[in-house]
């Protein structure tokens, strides 16, 4: 199983890199949006992205929103792991396309659960 | 008090720095008295606008930011740049400037982080107003939170 951990800071892609790794992922990352955008669909689409929200360049609900409108990009899951935590935010993001919310901060366990809901991990 | 008027108090912001700090760093922040941080230090800030508009900083000696850093990064004491350090301080000041926002009037959104380091520099919001400091500290140093209104 392929990982995308997808957040403008380089210590938090270290923590969602170390937990999914200890969760058996593979994991590849990118800075922002946009560059997330072109990992995708230039190399082999991931089982789930855990996707920030505020990133320079394109957001990560930019990124939800690309991603849904290409077909070929369907079976990826998408899980926004984001401080954002207005009701109204959550919701957009939902309606966009993304399948779960992690609010920042968060716990190896509170990821690894959420997962598990989506059925990536045993 | 009106939903405009409404801001976070002192016990909100510690406890929104407390948990960033022990389930990020492994790290327990308590207050303490508000002692001006002097020598070098580390500054992150996230702007606010919207429904709300100012400014959440945080500061910190260099110390505690490269400890905060390395407890982050999972690195050996001294073995991170300065532009880790920032990131990492970049990425807490988000966090706790995000879980902030979320308990002032909304809709409103939250810039990217910005980080000063230093011996000497003072950072300003033109027209903005502190409502809110918060004096903090954990075996690293401390921490410093303010709230700025425009
Ligand atoms: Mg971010």
């Amino acid at each position: 199983m392929l990982a995308l951990v997808l957040d403008d800071s380089r210590a938090m892609r270290m923590i969602l890199g170390r937990i999914m790794r200890e969760a058996g992922f593979d994991v590849v990352e990118a800075g922002d949006g946009k560059e997330g955008l072109e990992r995708v669909q230039t190399g082999p689409v991931p089982d789930v992205a855990l996707v920030d929200w505020n990133m320079p360049v394109m957001n990560g609900l930019e990124f939800v929103t690309a991603v849904r409108s290409q077909p070929e990009l369907r079976r990826m899951t998408l899980m926004m792991v984001t401080t954002e935590s207005e009701h109204s935010q959550i919701v957009r993001a939902l309606a966009a396309g993304a399948h779960e919310y992690v609010i920042k901060p968060f716990t190896a366990d509170a990821i690894v659960d959420k997962l598990s809901l989506l059925g990536l991990v045993a | 008090m009106t939903l405009a008027n409404a801001v976070v108090t002192a016990e909100q912001i510690t406890a929104i720095a407390q948990d960033v700090w022990s389930s990020f760093l492994q790290l327990d922040l308590l207050p303490v008295e508000n002692v001006p941080i002097e020598g070098s230090s580390v500054t992150g800030c996230v702007h606010v606008s919207g429904e709300w508009g100012g400014s959440i900083f945080l500061q910190c000696p260099a110390g505690h930011a490269q400890v905060a850093a390395e407890a982050m990064f999972a690195a050996d004491p001294g073995s991170l740049a300065a532009e880790e350090i920032s990131d990492a301080l970049g990425e807490l000041t988000n966090m706790i400037g995000g879980n902030i926002k979320s308990l002032l009037p909304a809709p409103s959104t939250l810039s990217i982080p910005s980080v000063a380091t230093g011996d000497t520099y003072t950072v300003r919001v033109p027209g903005a107003v502190v409502i809110e400091h918060v004096a903090l500290a954990c075996g690293a140093g401390d921490l410093h939170i303010s709230i700025w209104k425009v």
